[in-house]
């Protein structure tokens, strides 16, 4: 009985204060303290502390504000104007055209950038006037660009995955990984969408762009090959164990200096704006872990994960009616909560079902991933919606219905997912080994 | 409870989360008094904010520093010791020191929906949320600031490898203790490394959460006093 008591009174006073706009990690905390004083007799503050400092030093956080940092410097550079030029000549042949650049943009800069707010200003900063200049069509512009700059919190680096493989203390290197073949199926999943977009409805195509010369082609996307080496040696550094997930952060960050250096976009000011900003959003990050871990703790004192996995358990459920609740359970809390948060709001309560029903989770990991990026663009709160509005202008709700078909993409992935998990657990389990 | 003993003869509860709200009703009902007076301190608590930001910057690029010294050192066949101790003493330290900054810039996030509805909103809800987060955080300080003393009482000292050389350690204990002492500190300082005292690194924890209860607690004031949030920028993911 106490149990459904305490989940109760968890709830409501976790709704109240996210609802009355308290800061999320702060909101967290305080739902932890007052739990902790209502139902165990342990002193709140000590253990808070202690279970904190333990998190905040840990050596596994460190890759989250260097790979928060290699974004924030690249997000500084040309690249956004580089990567339209770079990319437009090879992609002008395919059905579809020019927006095929928004997809193929957004995969490259989510595999430099963890963060999807940041891949959707840099994609779309140039991507937009110039698709809009060629005549393509307003909702395919803003649509396809609303749903693929959510590869950002899914193709390595990932903040989310950082926060996840942190919070469950599972390997970051496998969960980036796992989280590549998934990403690059998304993507294509929002190519095929642009190709049949092509062949449905042929009214609406711009007129072809104009023959350029093989040797132009490579001329004008010659900003891009740097930048797609820097690729390839973070991801395939931790692939090989050379370096573990921090050590290729680091690696990434000073390729993305060096980078910015000959491009001759590193002033004194882009520099220190790059510091400052992946400083503050490191923060703002560490602050939700801080209050998530004092609440798994507080919510550990009360034996609500342990009954409710138990409870789970009983019901005897398949893993896959679990998993189809869960994407239910996930899409509505993403509605109004962002990735971050909702992962560490949930694992708390989940990880302990998940781990009793069998589910594998780093598979887990990228199946969340998928979830949490829906979340994005789903009104009322999708940190991609504003970003759109922002850049755009448009209403909130248009931006919200031209993205729709991007979620049934992203609800197709699932499916894609529970039939073929080995896409996401095949490659963490061929990692070379190498360092920690 | 003991946590809460008196200081200067009221309870220690009072002095953090009494009086503090007393100061923003206050600001509430002395708009115009007040304002002349707390302006020069918001402006000094702005150039804080901004110092302890442009220190955790520092560590962040002291990480980055770690973590290629540690590269460097693998592969030179040298061992670093304590390397992933130090970089994560290092990660405590830029995620506690930039917690005030981040929030007068408004990078940390939250759910808005009520607060957009209108102006009443804006104003009631914002106020009640800053509220709530100050006592929050002022716990949350309260408490990293007790663990941090126990830790210096208890001498506890690292799990790992890492180690610090004594004079660094003489040198925080000098600005902990009476000038009258510090001759008698740096005598019995020895030249020899030391297992790192958690202690030390949880400085950095200590000050940040004051910084941020402080940061809250005045942006709670600053709101009552002008009628308007002074968090500019409510920035996205």
């Amino acid at each position: 009985m106490t149990e459904i008591y305490a989940t109760v009174i968890f709830l409501f006073v976790l709704f109240a204060l996210l609802g009355s706009s308290v800061w999320i990690g702060l909101a967290l905390m305080g739902v932890a303290w007052l739990g902790m004083e209502l139902f165990t007799s342990r002193p709140a503050g000590d253990a808070m502390i202690t279970t904190i400092w333990t998190g905040a030093s840990s050596w596994t956080l460190t890759a989250l504000p260097l790979f928060i940092w290699m974004g924030e410097i690249l997000y500084r550079t040309r690249l956004s104007e580089d990567m339209f030029r770079g990319l437009a000549p090879w992609l002008r042949w395919l059905p579809g055209g020019l927006l095929h650049t928004n997809i193929a943009g957004c995969t490259i800069f989510a595999a430099v950038s963890g963060s999807s707010a940041a891949t959707l200003t840099t994609v779309g900063k140039m991507s937009i006037p110039e698709l809009r200049s060629r005549g393509y069509p307003e909702y395919m512009i803003i649509g396809t660009l609303a749903g693929a700059a959510t590869l950002g919190l899914m193709i390595p680096p990932s903040l989310t995955l950082i926060v996840y493989g942190v919070t469950i203390n599972e390997s970051i290197t496998k969960l980036f990984m796992a989280g590549i073949f998934p990403g690059l199926v998304l993507a294509g999943l929002f190519m095929t969408y642009i190709i049949g977009w092509h062949y449905l409805r042929p009214d609406q195509r711009p007129k072809p762009e104009p023959p350029m010369s093989f040797g132009q082609m490579v001329a004008e996307s010659r900003f891009l090959i740097p930048v797609l080496t820097l690729v390839f040696i973070v991801i395939g550094s931790m692939y090989m164990g050379f370096a573990t997930a921090t050590e290729a952060a680091a690696v990434g960050v000073l390729g993305a200096l060096a980078l910015a250096l000959t491009q001759g976009s590193l002033s004194w000011s882009t520099f220190s704006q790059s510091l400052m900003g992946a400083t503050q959003t490191s923060a703002m990050i560490a602050l939700i872990l801080m209050g998530a871990a004092f609440l798994s703790l507080s919510m550990g004192f009360t034996g609500l994960p342990r009954a409710l996995a138990a409870w789970i358990d009983e019901m005897n459920l398949s893993p896959i009616v679990l998993i189809a609740a869960l994407t239910v359970f996930y899409v509505i809390l993403g509605m109004f909560l962002d990735g971050i948060s909702s992962v560490v709001l949930t694992m708390a309560i989940v990880e302990p079902m998940i781990r009793q029903a069998g589910i594998d989770v780093i598979w887990f990991g990228i199946f969340i991933v998928v979830v949490v990026e829906m979340a994005q663009v789903t009104p009322p709160i999708g940190f991609n919606l504003f970003v759109l509005q922002g850049m755009t202008r448009h209403e909130i709700s248009y931006i919200a219905r031209v993205a729709i078909p991007m979620v049934g993409l992203m609800l197709l992935m699932v499916v894609i997912l529970v039939v073929w998990p080995e896409l996401a657990t095949w490659l963490p389990n061929n990692i070379r080994s190498g360092p920690g | 409870m003991r946590d809460w003993q008196p200081f200067l003869g009221l309870p220690l509860w009072a002095w953090l989360f009494v009086f503090p709200t007393l100061l923003a009703v206050c600001c509430l009902l002395f708009r115009p008094v007040l304002r002349p007076i707390l302006s020069p301190v918001w402006r000094i608590l702005d150039r804080v904010y901004l110092a302890s930001g442009v220190i955790a910057a520092g560590f962040m690029v002291t990480i980055l520093l770690l973590i290629v010294a540690q590269m460097i050192a693998r592969w030179s066949g040298m061992t670093f010791h304590g390397s992933t101790e130090f970089a994560g003493y290092a990660m405590a330290a830029t995620s506690f020191f930039a917690f005030a900054h981040a929030l007068s810039r408004g990078a940390h996030i939250r759910v808005s929906i009520l607060l957009n509805i209108n102006n009443f909103t804006r104003f009631w809800v914002d106020a009640f949320a800053m509220l709530i987060a100050a006592i929050t955080a002022t716990y949350f300080a309260r408490y990293a600031v007790k663990t941090n003393f126990l830790s210096e009482m208890l001498n506890d000292r690292t799990q790992g490898q890492d180690q610090v050389p004594e004079w660094l350690l003489s040198l925080f204990s000098m600005l902990g203790s009476a000038p009258g002492k510090w001759s008698e500190i740096w005598a019995n300082t020895g030249s020899e490394w030391v297992y790192t005292p958690v202690w030390l690194p949880q400085l950095p924890m200590s000050i940040g959460t004051v910084l941020l209860a402080i940061a809250l607690w005045d942006n709670l004031t600053r709101l009552l006093t002008l009628g308007e949030t002074q968090i500019v920028g409510e920035s996205v993911e």
